[in-house]
């Protein structure tokens, strides 16, 4: 089974080498890869093999994701493995759903573009199982396409049920 | 600290929710429990037809289905929606809520540079 793939590019009115920098140093990964909450980068360490080793922390518990740069090259392309980790920063699979693939190849390049930057991210599932593969597909079917309605109207019974 | 979902498994109630049928009768459940047929009639559907989908539903979590009354009434499991929705939400905003933060934190870099 060939290997599903996401695609997104998004353009930024900056140059390649300021949003290069964004994605390799430390200080201002924290202000942006986030997600919106409290987190801590235990290493990272930018280098081809080197890792970073990213908490995400949800009130009592804790999310780890394990990321380690396979291609570093400065400014114009950024290839990572990254994983779900138990607390020890072991791989493990995802918590949150049965076949998520435990590991996902992430490219992203940043191409100069009007001034500004092109960046392209591609998410691949990584020496994933096919039932991995079957699930990465789906979601990214059924989120790509006509999600957006879907979603909304589940978003609004769970306000309802809030209210 | 704890790591965070161990023991959900949401494929089931991600590929039940996948359905537009199945996430209209959700949103009519929403309302209040209802009986196969109050739930068949604003579908246009056979009553075997809306069984099939609530099998799915209940099956997922999604649902509870009362056994003392013959009709069997469903409702909502609220819990489990709330799960799913979190869950679905993470991910549809994985990137693009993150790029985000990016675009505002390169115009925050490019004011300090000047």
């Amino acid at each position: 089974m060939t290997a599903p793939t996401f695609t997104m590019t998004r353009h930024f009115d900056a140059p390649p080498e300021l949003v290069w920098r964004c994605w390799t140093e430390p200080e201002l990964v924290g202000r942006w890869y986030g997600p919106g909450m409290e987190t801590e980068v235990h290493a990272f360490d930018p280098v081809p093999v080197g890792l970073w080793l990213h908490e995400m922390k949800m009130g009592e518990q804790s999310m780890y994701q394990r990321i380690e740069f396979v291609e570093v090259d400065a400014p114009s392309k950024l290839v990572m493995l990254m994983s779900n980790a138990d607390a020890d920063w072991k791989i493990i699979p995802s918590p949150m759903m049965a076949n998520w693939p435990t590991t996902l190849l992430t490219e992203v390049t940043f191409d100069p573009d009007a001034g500004g930057t092109l960046l392209t991210l591609k998410w691949t599932p990584f020496e994933a199982s096919d039932a991995e593969h079957e699930a990465f597909a789906a979601a990214m079917e059924n989120l790509g396409q006509g999600w957006g309605k879907g979603m909304d109207v589940i978003a609004n019974i769970v306000a309802e049920l809030a209210a | 600290m704890e790591p965070i979902g161990y023991g959900s498994e949401l494929d089931g109630v991600f590929a039940a929710l996948a359905d537009p049928t199945r996430r209209a009768i959700l949103a009519r459940l929403a309302e209040g429990s209802a009986t196969v047929g109050e739930l068949a009639e604003p579908f246009a559907m056979s009553q075997p037809a809306v069984s099939k989908h609530l099998k799915v539903l209940e099956k997922a979590g999604l649902i509870d289905r009362e056994t003392k009354a013959q009709t069997r009434p469903a409702r909502l499991n609220a819990e489990r929606m709330q799960a799913a929705v979190t869950w679905l939400e993470t991910f549809r905003d994985h990137w693009t809520g993150r790029l985000d933060r990016l675009d505002r934190l390169l115009n925050d870099l490019k004011r300090e540079d000047r």
